[in-house]
């Protein structure tokens, strides 16, 4: 991956062609053409959400707006479909679902797995030698130190997924604060 | 005697021949006038003199990966007008030009493979068509009808031929079975029926225009 600003990507969104196909906003009866539309959408979910630095969406919300609605041609992509993607990224590992149990109303968008934000986050203390020093999670994302790193700026459900993650590999304690804001994380060799 | 002088020509001419597709076409013309076929045999003599077995081969290879990465989407049917197109942007610069003609010749090369590419008109519409499929001539029929449009609604189907409604549903159903056709429907008392290719034709060549 080339882009290495934390802010979105300049330029707007490359659509690509079939998003001006008003077919591809219902669910296709065909099953073996269901299969090829379910791809392009979730690539096209995942790529417009990275580009974006977006990183959750609201079902109900989302449907309105694009990528879902395409106003150029009037289509909007139904939210039982837009479930139906969302599962599908689920289970290759691009979403995880939030909100009320089995409501699957809302979710996370991991365009970068939380595996990948941990170990670029690893890396980065390692750089800068900070291991076994206390950060808050505020400073992590948002301090001085981390800016121009990836995960400046990044999302604070998302990140806290990729702190678990360097948790539950040894590599890091998370502290729990008054808040959310408050909390901190020691990282270690 | 003739053949003589053929060969000579050819031989002089091998650049023109690779680099220019109108004189590419002339010369091919030529040959088959003669009873010639440069391409009857790719290791004949004259294909290679020609220098165009590589030509063709390369080109029918570009031309099955074209339709293999795009028959999930479309059916296994595209515009003759948008693989040109394709093929030409995939083209490295500096390669040979390309023309509708080299196509045809590819693909009657690639005729014997089990993918039954072959060239398919409706209307106006040039096709070329990567599976092995028979289209009945209902379908072929829907297919004009939809040929500028891109579209149609089984009410079109039913105003154009009169056809009762079982006959217009079976042929529909076995359009969007075999992945030529997407259903939209927006409007839910008349979806309409999209043709990919025939779209796909006319968005590409949009996306050109606007690039240029």
């Amino acid at each position: 991956m080339s882009n290495t600003t934390a802010v979105p990507t300049p330029g707007a969104f490359q659509f690509p062609e079939i998003y001006n196909f008003p077919p591809f906003f219902t669910r296709q009866p065909n099953e073996s053409t269901w299969q090829e539309q379910r791809r392009q959408w979730c690539d096209l979910i995942l790529a417009y959400y990275r580009h974006n630095r977006l990183y959750s969406l609201t079902l109900a919300e989302a449907i309105t707006e694009p990528p879902f609605t395409n106003r150029q041609i009037h289509r909007s992509l139904r939210v039982d479909v837009l479930r139906e993607l969302v599962d599908d990224l689920v289970k290759q590992g691009n979403a995880s679902w939030t909100g009320a149990k089995n409501a699957k109303d809302s979710c996370l968008v991991l365009w970068r797995k939380p595996e990948v934000w941990a170990s670029m986050i690893y890396q980065w203390a390692n750089e800068r030698g900070l291991f076994n020093t206390v950060l808050t999670v505020f400073e992590l994302a948002n301090g001085d130190d981390t800016a121009g790193q990836e995960f400046h700026n990044l999302d604070s459900v998302t990140l806290r997924r990729a702190l678990d993650v360097l948790q539950s590999q040894g590599k890091a304690q998370l502290f729990v604060g008054t808040s959310d804001d408050d909390m901190g994380v020691k990282l270690f060799a | 005697m003739m053949k003589d002088n053929l060969e000579d020509f050819v031989r002089e001419h091998q650049r023109d021949i690779r680099n220019n597709p109108a004189f590419r076409v002339q010369v091919q013309r030529m040959c088959q006038l003669i009873g010639v076929d440069p391409l009857s045999s790719r290791k004949s003599y004259m294909s290679e003199l020609l220098g165009v077995g590589d030509f063709y081969c390369e080109l029918g290879i570009q031309i099955i990966d074209i339709c293999v990465a795009t028959r999930s989407i479309n059916g296994g049917l595209m515009d003759l007008d948008e693989l040109l197109r394709r093929l030409i942007r995939r083209r490295l610069k500096g390669s040979e030009p390309v023309v509708e003609d080299d196509i045809r010749r590819a693909i009657s090369q690639l005729k014997p493979l089990k993918g039954g590419y072959k060239i398919v008109c409706f209307g106006k519409r040039k096709m070329v068509q990567s599976v092995a499929r028979e289209m009945n001539s209902d379908q072929a029929k829907v297919m004009t009808l939809a040929q500028y449009t891109c579209k149609f609604t089984m009410e079109d189907v039913r105003v154009a031929f009169g056809w009762d409604e079982d006959r217009i549903h079976s042929c529909v159903d076995d359009m969007l079975r075999s992945g030529i056709v997407w259903m939209d429907e927006y409007n839910e008392a008349y979806p309409e029926y999209w043709v990919m290719a025939f779209f796909s034709q006319l968005n590409s060549a949009l996306t050109m225009a606007n690039a240029e």
